[in-house]
């Protein structure tokens, strides 16, 4: 699968956003470029969720909030057995739901 | 700006109901009519707050039904949706226009009817307030958010799952004294954490937060009368005024706020409600929080200003949130115990806080409340509306 999670990188100051918005939350400039988000960064948190909202295979799902190493923060799923806080890790992307279209694709951390 | 006052309030009990949405809207809006016993003057404007009855109970434009069920025509109707705000944002609705000059009463329903649909279908849609792209996609729900959010503010804080056991019990307790509430039963610190036999009652929901750390889903309905300076100065009965109301909005995603366990739209809104009541947080005696899970109860009451940043779960540990204490925090049990029909939440908080200010509540009465707050709390914090309240002579 070539599927690129994308945010955007303000074309005025440079802030990078993700997700994107119509409008740059820094500078309020209306221009951007695409950019992919991916990379390595640390867990800034993370939870094993019990009441999924659908059927996962999963007894349960650990989702994670990363923050990358250029400062950019994205929330997918972690797949690292022993998980802890601050832990490193590195962006890939599968599929991360079954949705009634199809298999979603997302963002998911593993290990350094 | 008018005054705005509320003159009456009104909920039917939290839980599983067999009636219809309507029924339940109904039911509490009488009696919010009832206690305000207006006389003669005419209901000028209905708002009902609701969330999901689009999708789960196939009904929409629920102020122009509610009017046609209490024959209230040609009043003004309209419904709010603003996530799990939206009870609170109805009542902003109703705020604006007695303060405006538009209207001289306005009733306020909020009204959730959520138990029709299995648990996983109920928790999805909750769940689609989540950012779409970014958060939705990966299985995230309302639990998921508080458990990220719970394990970055224990950390920082030092908070412990014993604090939010505490938060759990305490609140049981007061249900238990409240006859509306959804949970009438007690629990213990071994029974939820302390004995072996607490992980079997007490099963992981979203780690670190367990079942008890999370609230109920329900059935249920609260109403409220608003009415201007002139109609409130006609009724009998206590002066419960609506002294100032605030809203603060952000991030859309939790992970972009730059610091993700500060709830900065809840001090936003806070702020704003206490300045425009012309009242500070340390003037209040009774607070109802928006604990939908026990860390929300924490947070919010220092973002809301009570106690400093990082203290909230030790004010809780000297006993200061319990009743009887320096500032009860949800005599009614809280969303945690009473109940979460998510659109009547916002409404019901308010009913349980007039009831306080007229000395209605019972075993579980604030002894001479004169203010009140209450903190609404939409999204995972994206929208926020606070809420003071002033009992006058």
């Amino acid at each position: 699968m070539s599927m690129k999670v994308t945010g955007m990188k303000c074309s005025s100051c440079g802030t990078v956003s993700y997700p994107t918005h119509a409008v740059c939350p820094s500078c309020r400039n209306e221009t951007f470029e695409t950019v992919v988000i991916e990379g390595e960064g640390k867990v800034l948190t993370y939870t094993d969720v019990y009441a999924l909202a659908v059927e996962y295979e999963t007894r349960y799902l650990r989702l994670a909030i990363v923050e990358l190493d250029d400062g950019v923060r994205v929330t997918g799923h972690l797949l690292a057995d022993k998980p802890k806080l601050g832990m490193r890790v590195k962006t890939t992307i599968g599929t991360v739901r079954e949705m009634a279209e199809g298999a979603i694709q997302g963002l998911q951390f593993v290990a350094v | 700006m008018k005054s705005v006052y509320i003159a009456g309030a009104g909920m039917t009990r939290f839980g599983r109901s067999e009636w219809p949405l309507m029924q339940l809207a109904s039911v509490a809006s009488l009696a919010a009519l009832k206690h305000a016993n207006l006389g003669g003057v005419p209901v000028d404007g209905v708002v009902v707050a609701n969330m999901g009855a689009a999708r789960i109970n196939r009904q929409t434009a629920l102020g122009s039904a509610l009017v046609d069920q209490l024959a209230l025509y040609p009043a003004a109707a309209e419904s709010v949706e603003n996530g799990p705000a939206s009870g609170a944002s109805a009542v902003k609705v109703g705020f604006q226009a007695i303060a405006s000059g538009m209207a001289d009463v306005v009733l306020v329903t909020g009204v959730e009817r959520m138990r029709v649909v299995n648990g996983m279908e109920g928790t999805d849609f909750v769940a689609s307030l989540s950012h779409p792209i970014a958060e939705y996609i990966y299985g995230v729900t309302l639990p998921s958010l508080a458990g990220l959010f719970a394990r970055l503010f224990m950390e920082k804080h030092g908070v412990e799952r014993k604090h939010l056991a505490m938060v759990a019990i305490k609140n049981h307790a007061n249900a238990a004294k409240n006859p509306y509430a959804h949970i009438q039963q007690t629990i213990t610190m071994e029974g939820i954490l302390t004995l072996p036999e607490a992980v079997v009652n007490n099963p992981p929901i979203a780690e670190p937060l367990h079942m008890f750390d999370c609230c109920p889903v329900s059935d249920g309905a609260a109403s409220l009368v608003l009415v201007s300076q002139e109609v409130a100065a006609k009724l009998k009965g206590p002066k419960v005024r609506l002294a100032g109301m605030g809203q603060a909005t952000d991030t859309h995603t939790v992970h972009e706020r730059k610091d993700p366990t500060d709830l900065k739209s809840v001090r936003i809104a806070a702020e704003q409600a206490f300045r425009r009541a012309g009242l500070k947080p340390e003037d209040v005696d009774v607070a109802e929080l928006h604990d939908a899970f026990t860390i929300l109860e924490i947070a919010e009451s220092e973002a809301s200003g009570f106690f400093p940043r990082g203290e909230g779960h030790k004010a809780l540990e000297r006993g200061d949130t319990q009743l009887g204490g320096r500032l009860p925090i949800n005599p009614s049990g809280g969303l945690k115990a009473k109940g979460h029909p998510v659109g009547a939440t916002g409404v019901a908080q308010l009913v349980e806080l007039t009831w306080q200010l007229r000395g209605e509540c019972g075993e579980r009465q604030v002894k001479d409340a004169k203010i009140a707050y209450a903190c609404n709390f939409g999204g995972f914090g994206n929208n926020v509306v606070a809420s003071v309240l002033q009992r006058e002579a």
